[in-house]
């Protein structure tokens, strides 16, 4: 075995790890099952803030809520995640306006809709990645995804 | 299978042609399943990062500005939510109830399934080495392959120290090979 090549030894390890450590059925059921989140025709809502990125440092307690903003062309979303108990997503759109907003996760999606304010909120948010759909008397708008 | 390019895939996926997508999956699952198992997660969190991975992929379906470069763009996202998903460990798990999950590879259950001879002695060298081996061995056997500076990026050093750290730790490999096999008499016809 001293006399195999490097690239040899490359091969047989990227053998060996196929099986020995394979991407598991569950996780590739979810790349494929992500295909169902292929943009419906509606416009992007970049993400524009999040206060997560600004904590490199970790300085922050972990009681502070999570503020995320998205803007697309005449209308922004802006939410808080808290998460004491249960993760809770409370939002408004700006400028204030009714909608119906349907919040997407791989385990599910919910529906809600604003109050004339444009405010919303949803309960038992599952952790991990999300994204929402705006519907509004003349916009239709999908945020960027964010992990929760 | 197929040998259709990169970009008509993505082109066709992004039109809607779920057996592009499909195919585009079976291609890049072990790329980025390779840069996630880098990362000190337990099996929950590593889940959530490579799904994240395909959900911002299927986001940019349409965008990709250079498809022939999807392997890079692959492995630098996972890397990106990886860590996202790190520092969002850190902020919500207190540090007393913070673990880090080391990068565990079972070399016995591993006998079991790897099949070839050869293939079980590197897996078993491997498994005996530091993490930072195993992850930038991981990374450097990767198919399809990342070029050492997309690596560098993944494991965040220089491209300079790639070619030499690669060629420490492939060193230490054979050395722990060539130690196995005199722990081994029964193998000493074999040669």
């Amino acid at each position: 075995m001293s006399d195999w090549t490097d690239d040899q030894i490359l091969a047989m390890l990227r053998r060996a790890l196929e099986v020995a450590d394979p991407v598991p059925e569950t996780a590739r059921r979810a790349a494929r099952a992500a295909f169902t989140w292929r943009s419906i025709d509606a416009e992007l809502a970049e993400l524009v803030y999040d206060s997560a990125e600004e904590d490199v440092a970790g300085v922050r307690g972990t009681e502070t809520a999570r503020q995320v903003a998205f803007r697309a062309p005449g209308v922004e979303v802006e939410v808080m995640v808290t998460h004491s108990g249960g993760r809770r997503i409370v939002g408004q759109l700006a400028p204030p306006q009714t909608a119906r907003i349907e919040l997407q996760t791989p385990e599910g999606n919910q529906l809600t809709g604003t109050d004339t304010l444009g405010r919303f909120s949803f309960d038992d948010v599952p952790s991990g990645p999300a994204r929402m759909v705006v519907r509004g008397d003349d916009v239709v708008v999908v945020t960027e995804i964010v992990v929760i | 299978m197929s040998e259709d390019s990169v970009a008509e895939l993505l082109v066709r996926a992004a039109e809607g042609d779920r057996r592009a997508w499909d195919a585009i999956v079976s291609r890049y699952e072990r790329l980025v399943w390779s840069v996630v198992r880098g990362f000190p997660f337990d099996d929950g969190t590593r889940h959530d990062v490579f799904q994240t991975v395909w959900l911002r992929l299927v986001e940019h379906c349409g965008r990709i500005r250079e498809p022939e470069r999807l392997a890079g763009w692959l492995a630098t996202t996972a890397r990106n939510e990886a860590i996202r998903a790190l520092q969002q460990r850190r902020r919500e798990v207190p540090s007393e109830f913070r673990f880090d999950l080391p990068d565990r590879v079972n070399p016995e259950a591993a006998d079991v399934l790897i099949e070839g001879e050869s293939e079980r002695a590197v897996f078993r060298a491997f498994a005996e080495l530091p993490e930072d081996c195993r992850h930038l061995l991981r990374l450097v056997c990767a198919d399809p392959p990342l070029d050492y500076r997309t690596i560098a990026e993944l494991v965040g050093r220089p491209v300079g120290s790639i070619g030499p750290t690669f060629g420490r730790c492939i060193k230490r490999m054979r050395q722990i090979m060539e130690r196995h096999r005199g722990l081994k008499p029964s193998n000493g016809g074999s040669r």
